[in-house]
């Protein structure tokens, strides 16, 4: 036992199974200090709101490198939306990739989906909101091959999209890219 | 709603007279229009695509950015064909439409015209090499320095991985960098493993990793 | 799922692994703060604490199937954030924890004067210099206010032994703080 140490009736006190009332008079003055050394542990609540979208994010970025032959089966299924549609014939069009899209706008009344598979148009393929959670997603099949795109918020916002590489745009944005 | 685009896009040179105005029509102004169609026809002349100009000609429209503004990114885009198509000349490629739009991506992301030149003189089909582009051009854009960048996508080449396991690499640097190291590091990392597979064949359990189970108790 | 009641972790773990990806977004929006401070406590830094809570989703997400009792996701969740807080330390030992714990501390300055944000930032830096299960007994029970039976429970461990660890604890965090006084 050092001289660090503290007494074993002190370390009751710390746990809570004795009062400083309890302690021998002796021991008091170990118990205040044992006592101002647990007032000082830091009790303030930490919140972290940026974490449901970080983690998202991440998880679309994964989605990319999923490799469904080397899950377990029941994940294979829920990773089962990205589909290989081999072309019959080596002069056939791209193969077909599905892909979900998935955006987590809390506030966002309306969000679309516009890019080089269709024509940039900010109305033509609209995500969904999934329950009050804030999460919109859509799904589409494209072509293998590589596409830049946004997502369309309320109509106005263009946003990159946060799980995937961007490059400039050329008009001082940046667009994402997928690599199929 | 799901909405399933029926008509894939294709990159292909567009060659009939009409066609790119067909395409720009109601979407563009007369003036960007008239520009794509120029830079257009010309660029097909000499074996470039066409639809990376018609691309960024909607996209400026379709984002409300003023006319000169989308001019200029169209003839950037132009500009960036010709660069493409020289490095892959250099390297011993002909002509390939869809290797040059993947080399024109790669430079937009941040690697030259001699890295593309580097990756065509590894001798892969141009099939493969236009992956090869795909894939070095999202490499850059997670981050990964052009040396080390080249040395993966090159020695992938080389070892005459699949277009599937190529199009796997950015997810692999993306892994690895949440373990917290560099893109660099990662791409050094997965250059060096691809090599040493390419010498011995997969190690043992290779593809078999998963992520470590919770703690015991008492760790 | 029963109608109109809220969905139970089981409910949303299911939908999950059918293929409803994005219902995982109400999992972590549920317990994403359930457990901030023990991370913020363990790692010393708040930065350094979101960072494995993230982690700890995804991996949790990663395993998902794994998870044999859905409707206590989140003892399993918090099995899988303490093992990446326990890799953390070792990872980041050699780094200077004073950096670390001054993110603590410069938080505290708003809410009890200099001297409390004083004595915060010693016990927090000694506490980083504790064994990391020493360091989580005591957050477990005089941060989070958890009992001896409740943190034995969670870790699945005996009081007994919690006591011992903790009462090694106190010894080091009384040597640390007099060494750095």
């Amino acid at each position: 036992m050092s001289d660090h140490d503290f007494h074993p009736l002190v370390k009751q006190l710390l746990d809570g199974d004795l009062t400083l009332a309890e302690l021998p008079a002796e021991l008091r003055a170990e118990g205040e200090e044992a006592l101002r050394l647990l007032a000082a542990a830091d009790r303030t609540p930490v919140s972290m709101p940026a974490v449901t979208w970080r983690v998202m994010a991440a998880l679309e970025r994964r989605r990319r490198r999923i490799r469904p032959w080397l899950l377990a089966p029941a994940l294979a299924i829920a990773a089962a939306f990205i589909l290989w549609i081999w072309p019959a014939r080596l002069t056939a069009p791209p193969p077909l990739v599905t892909v979900r899209f998935v955006l987590v706008a809390p506030d966002a009344k309306a969000v679309s989906l516009a890019g080089t598979f269709n024509q940039w148009d900010a109305h033509a393929t609209p995500l969904v909101r999934a329950g009050a959670t804030g999460v919109w997603t859509a799904t589409l099949s494209l072509p293998a091959g590589q596409h830049q795109y946004a997502f369309v918020v309320d109509g106005q916002r263009w946003v990159p999209d946060p799980g995937a590489p961007a490059v400039d745009d050329g008009f001082g944005r940046r667009n994402s890219v997928l690599t199929l | 709603m799901l909405t399933l685009l029926a008509v894939p896009l294709t990159l292909l040179t567009i060659q009939q007279p009409g066609a790119i105005a067909q395409r720009l029509a109601g979407r563009v102004s007369p003036n960007v229009a008239a520009l794509v169609e120029q830079l257009g026809t010309a660029g097909s002349a000499r074996g470039l695509p066409v639809d990376p100009l018609i691309q960024k000609a909607i996209e400026g429209s379709a984002k409300g950015i003023p006319d000169d503004r989308v001019a200029a990114a169209v003839r950037r885009v132009a500009t960036l064909l010709d660069t493409a198509a020289a490095a892959l000349r250099e390297g011993g490629l002909a002509s390939d439409t869809l290797a040059i739009t993947a080399g024109a991506f790669a430079i937009t992301a941040g690697l030259s015209a001699n890295d593309i030149t580097a990756l065509a003189r590894v001798g892969a089909r141009p099939q493969a090499l236009t992956v090869g582009l795909r894939v070095a051009g999202t490499l850059a854009a997670l981050g990964v320095p052009p040396a080390e960048n080249i040395a993966l996508v090159s020695v992938s080449l080389r070892s005459g991985k699949s277009a599937a396991d190529l199009l796997l690499l950015p997810a692999d640097v993306e892994s690895e960098v949440a373990k917290g190291l560099t893109p660099a590091a990662a791409a050094a990392g997965l250059s060096r493993a691809a090599a040493a597979q390419a010498r011995h064949g997969p190690p043992p359990g290779h593809g078999q990793e998963r992520p470590h189970p919770p703690a015991p108790p008492h760790p | 799922m029963r109608p109109g009641a809220e969905p139970t972790d089981g409910d949303i773990v299911r939908a999950v692994l059918a293929g409803e990806r994005e219902r995982y977004a109400q999992l972590v929006e549920r317990y994403r703060d359930r457990y901030a401070r023990y991370a913020a406590r363990m790692l010393g830094s708040a930065d350094a604490a979101e960072d494995a809570v993230q982690d700890a989703f995804v991996r949790a997400f990663d395993q998902l199937a794994q998870c044999k009792e859905p409707d206590n996701f989140v003892g399993w969740f918090f099995l899988i954030l303490r093992n990446r807080c326990f890799a953390e330390r070792r990872r980041s030992r050699a780094t200077a924890p004073l950096e670390a714990a001054d993110s603590v501390a410069a938080a505290d300055r708003t809410d009890g004067g200099a001297e409390t944000a004083e004595r915060r930032r010693a016990l927090q830096l000694a506490l980083l210099e504790l064994t990391p299960d020493q360091r989580e007994v005591f957050v477990l029970k005089h941060v989070e206010g958890l009992s001896y039976g409740q943190i034995a429970e969670r870790l699945s461990t005996s009081v007994a032994s919690l006591k011992m660890r903790m009462h090694r604890a106190y010894d080091r965090l009384r040597e640390q703080l007099r060494e750095h006084a």
